[in-house]
């Protein structure tokens, strides 16, 4: 069992996405936006973050900035899960993938719930 | 007939915003589909009400190609604003419910009918309104309440959704107006989608030669139109 923060603005898409992780035996702290996440990071020592690019106020990308500026958060594996199709960062791979670490990027549109939990068991094996 | 190319609702940039838009409802449809399919629970009235929330802001573009195709169809009619509220309360009621926010009608006071194209208004706002119920909790904002109001201004007679929390300034729609092609969150400090329910109420209300703008209601923050009072209905 993981603790998993997970960061999606929209709010029906988060209950299936907290329903489904929960299911695997995860424990989901839900938040809408870039700065309520900060604070919930703080709080719920995730394991593991799946975030949306697309946030209200602060982008997913300013989230993840801030993020990694914590010398104890540097190492949490990150899946970018986002509306944003990954064409659109090819320019910014190195950035995102080292600069960011971001550890997997899933397309949301095309990402099953079943490909989500497979992501996030994943990245907890590999961590562990 | 006007040229297709001057019309903001024919615009190829609210039609992208529009397709963005749609991936939303489509999404959360799937992904419930496919939940139910792993836990046997099914909540078809949520899928109803997304699909219908869907359905009708297509009817809604719809309207507005018409209404800039046939400009003769927009002929003002004698609208009681507070009925056009009502009726789009009902309409984002089920909606407001699956994310969680209350709407509350504020028409106290009478201002008697105004000049408008009822079915234009009432589609303008019933989008505008979709779009602020689903970025209400994406804003973080610590109460979940839409209001859907009128009063008077200096100006004409305001209709408009508001909320505790700030929405958007004049110059953040005017900007988002322009990011509208390249950006695909142009309204980022209001909503995390394309933005297309404000954008359609914004290109429908130009069609009807009325604009959409920030709008304070006491207290709170909103968008809304302003409309002239229908003086020839008073008097008689």
């Amino acid at each position: 069992m993981a603790r998993i923060l997970l960061i999606e603005p929209d709010k029906l898409l988060a209950e299936t996405y907290a329903e489904v992780l929960r299911a695997e035996g995860h424990q989901v702290v839900v938040r809408a936006g870039a700065q309520a996440a900060v604070t919930a990071a703080d709080e719920a020592r995730p394991d593991i973050v799946v975030l949306e690019l697309q946030l209200v106020e602060h982008s997913g990308i300013e989230f993840l900035y801030e993020f990694r500026s914590y010398a104890e958060w540097q190492k949490i594996p990150v899946i970018i899960h986002s509306q944003v199709p990954p064409a659109e960062f090819m320019g910014s791979q190195k950035i995102l993938k080292h600069e960011l670490g971001v550890n997997t990027y899933l397309y949301k549109t095309r990402t099953s719930l079943r490909e989500l939990a497979a992501a996030v068991k994943e990245l907890l094996v590999v961590e562990a | 007939m006007m040229d297709a190319s001057t019309l903001p609702v024919l615009s190829q940039e609210l039609l992208l915003s529009m397709a963005e838009e749609l991936k939303l409802p489509l999404l959360q449809i799937a992904r419930h589909a496919e939940q139910t399919s792993l836990s046997g629970t099914i909540d078809p009235v949520r899928i109803q009400t997304i699909a219908d929330s869907a359905l009708r802001l297509v009817d809604n573009y719809v309207l507005g190609v018409r209404l800039a195709l046939e400009p003769e169809e927009l002929l003002g009619e004698s609208v009681s604003v507070s009925s056009v509220l009502y009726d789009v309360g009902q309409q984002l009621d089920a909606l407001a419910k699956s994310y969680g926010v209350t709407l509350e009608l504020n028409i106290g006071g009478r201002y008697g009918p105004v000049l408008a194209h009822r079915k234009g208004l009432q589609a303008a706002l019933t989008s505008l309104g979709a779009a602020l119920i689903e970025a209400l909790p994406a804003q973080g904002s610590p109460q979940l309440k839409l209001y859907l109001a009128t009063h008077r201004s200096r100006y004409g007679i305001v209709a408009g959704l508001y909320a505790d929390t700030k929405q958007l300034s004049n110059q953040a729609l005017q900007r988002g107006r322009q990011l509208q092609r390249s950006s695909r969150q142009p309204l980022t400090s209001l909503t995390h989608t394309s933005g297309a329910g404000v954008f359609l109420a914004d290109t429908i209300l130009h069609a009807m030669r009325l604009k959409l703008s920030t709008s304070r209601h006491h207290h709170l923050y909103g968008l809304g139109t302003i409309m002239q009072p229908n003086h020839q209905i008073q008097l008689v």
